[in-house]
């Protein structure tokens, strides 16, 4: 409990350092938010009344509480390009990318975990050999490329499935499983070496001394203990897929939070691109944190300091 | 003193002549293969157990004590030690060509073992009370109840304190010599006939040390089982052994009850070995050390693998190494042996 709370207030700690870091580093990208809202055949003065509304001119600190002030109140305010709330845009886009995340996310692990195991218990062997070769390989494809050859093979020349579009379970695949790719070949080694590693311990030993079968042996304590290593790291997959999202969203057409941070930066729309940032930011903190519990959870050596 | 003078007869705490053997070791040859190479770590080794007795089996670290206690158990680190010879009976079973479902049925219920490091010998994420009940519900058809049941009486045995309070706890939350007191409780639940005890005290403080072997002799007598016990501790030897077995490179070089050894060492690296003990009322600058190292399984030397650091060595002890020779209750594979003179 103790952890789970200290880790809680360094989770505050960072949200508010890096929407700092957010705010200033949109302000520091250069152009100037009038050439996104305004006409090109405005003039200085309009432009420049223009930015006194909405408060660009104030010292930068004044405007960062003002910002999140409104954030905090629930009105982040509107897009400049379509005057649309940033709000209806979040739980519109946010859904799309929540599905698309979550299923890249649930990927990584159910297929991840179990390929993993797989080749810890038959280490060695071809099915090993041949899972860890795949893993390599699928950590050294870039996913913008992985995502053109996937959209080449399955949608031109396979036509199997729809190369972008969304939001049934067709249009899911492509997108999810490449989202997915890297953080599965990443999982499959995790476990593999964290199988490997809890199997030669010594409480494994004593647990053969005791004449418990390798079957439950293995199910129930190797596997608990080598999860716990993977736990602690879906977090970073969750950072991993919200960074891979803007890309991947992007090519396939899903229209997620990352396609409209995307389009919002290219735009200088700069209401969006702050607070899409903002929302993905928050979101890979909060998701550590969970993991962090998580970690917790599976680990007693942390649940209780007694 | 000389080999044949001297008295022989079963001391105060040895068992009588009628003892029956639990544990027979016949010839046992261990293999480590590491990088396409392997080599002979345990070179045949002969040992028995009997009913209600306690064999230390000592030698410095690396002479095969640990992998010939592992082998009883099936344990040997896979792929990587293996026996190539040799015959291990339990009761008439030999445990090497049983079935690994039929060993498992004997391990903790017939033949237990409790390991050297307890801080890492305990599954960290379970309490110890959930894998101690795990133990005994898979040897035994018992509830949940009657599992606890024992688990507690194992754990009371051990003398953990407060042992009915302790099941839900998970090891980090318990010392070193607690733990071990878990580990001998998961090793006597089921009342097994022999109990190997791999160096037990050596990764405890000394001042836990003891009652933890007190503890486990008063298992192993109360119990009669026959127990195997290893170390390189001299001390622990002289406090709870009935006969003693000395290792070096993996064979042994003398076996004889502990009186005996203690008063009449006859192979020159047991005398070096009590040499070796301090002595309180010696100056520091007087501690002995066998001179030279233990040689290299992969290099043996050739003859008498005693024969470099030996300072009795004679011309022939360099061309065959002696066999291990039976006279009464002792055995002793010497060629030069000489009375023990302390120093």
């Amino acid at each position: 409990m103790k952890h789970t709370a200290s880790r809680l207030v360094y989770t505050v700690i960072v949200l508010f350092v890096s929407s700092v870091a957010v705010f200033y580093a949109i302000r520091l990208s250069g152009g100037d938010a009038t050439a996104a809202a305004l006409p090109g055949s405005a003039t200085e003065e309009f432009r420049e009344e223009f930015r006194d509304r909405l408060g660009l001119n104030e010292p930068i600190y004044q405007q960062y509480f003002t910002y999140m002030g409104r954030i905090l109140s629930g009105d982040p305010g509107n897009s400049l390009t379509n005057n649309k709330a940033l709000t209806t845009m979040l739980s519109e886009h946010g859904r799309n990318s929540l599905i698309l995340g979550g299923t890249a996310f649930g990927l990584v692990f159910l297929v991840g975990v179990p390929l993993g195991i797989v080749a810890s218990l038959r280490r060695n062997s071809w099915a090993d050999q041949g899972i860890m070769s795949m893993s390599t390989v699928a950590m050294a494809v870039p996913n913008f490329w992985l995502a053109l050859l996937a959209v080449w093979l399955f949608a031109s020349r396979l036509g199997w499935l729809p190369s972008a579009g969304c939001c049934g379970p067709k249009h899911l695949i492509l997108p999810a499983v490449v989202l997915a790719f890297e953080g599965i070949a990443l999982t499959v080694r995790m476990t593999r070496s964290s199988m490997i590693e809890s199997q030669n311990s010594d409480y494994v030993r004593t647990l053969r001394a005791g004449g418990l079968s390798e079957w439950r042996i293995t199910c129930k304590h190797v596997l608990r203990n080598a999860l716990i290593p993977i736990i602690s790291l879906a977090g970073l997959r969750i950072g991993q897929i919200v960074g891979y999202a803007l890309i991947v969203e992007t090519i396939f057409g899903w229209p997620g939070l990352g396609q409209v941070l995307v389009n919002a930066v290219l735009r200088r729309d700069y209401p969006v691109a702050q607070f899409f940032s903002l929302v993905l930011v928050a979101l890979v903190v909060v998701g550590n944190w969970v993991a962090d519990t998580g970690y917790t959870i599976a680990n007693p050596r942390l649940r209780k300091s007694s | 003193m000389s080999f044949v003078e001297s008295k022989i007869g079963p001391g105060e705490s040895a068992p009588g002549p009628e003892k029956t053997p639990v544990l027979e070791i016949e010839d046992l040859r261990i293999s480590i293969a590491s990088a396409g190479s392997s080599f002979e770590v345990v070179k045949g080794v002969s040992l028995t157990v009997c009913e209600n007795e306690i064999v230390c089996l000592v030698g410095e670290s690396g002479c095969g004590k640990s992998m010939t206690a592992l082998s009883v158990m099936g344990l040997l680190p896979r792929g990587v030690a293996r026996v190539t010879e040799g015959k291990i009976n339990y009761e008439g079973l030999d445990l090497l060509s049983l079935q690994s479902r039929e060993l498992r049925r004997l391990r903790a219920e017939s033949i237990s073992m409790i390991f050297q490091d307890p801080i890492t010998s305990l599954d960290p994420v379970f309490t110890i009370g959930s894998v101690l009940q795990e133990v005994v519900r898979s040897h035994r058809n018992v509830s949940r109840a009657e599992a606890k049941e024992i688990a507690v009486r194992a754990l009371v045995q051990a003398e953990l304190p407060d042992a009915a309070d302790r099941l839900d706890s998970y090891p980090h939350q318990l010392s070193g010599g607690m733990r071990q007191r878990v580990m001998i409780a998961l090793a006597i639940a089921l009342d097994p006939r022999v109990l190997i005890a791999d160096e037990p005290t050596t990764a405890l403080d000394v001042t836990v040390q003891a009652q933890i072997l007190e503890n486990l002799r008063a298992r192993q007598r109360e119990r009669e089982m026959g127990m195997l016990l290893i170390t390189h501790d001299l001390a622990v030897v002289a406090s709870v052994a009935d006969r003693v077995a000395v290792m070096y490179a993996g064979e042994i070089v003398e076996e004889a009850p502990v009186e005996e050894l203690f008063a009449d060492p006859q192979h020159p690296y047991t005398q070096g070995l009590l040499r070796a003990l301090p002595d309180i009322s010696v100056s520091r600058a007087g501690l002995y050390s066998i001179p030279g190292r233990v040689p290299s399984p992969q290099t043996p030397p050739p003859g008498c693998l005693f024969a470099p650091r030996c300072e009795h060595v004679l011309d022939s002890c360099w061309e065959g190494n002696p066999e291990l020779k039976r006279e009464a209750n002792r055995s002793l594979r010497c060629f030069n042996p000489q009375p023990f003179e302390v120093r």
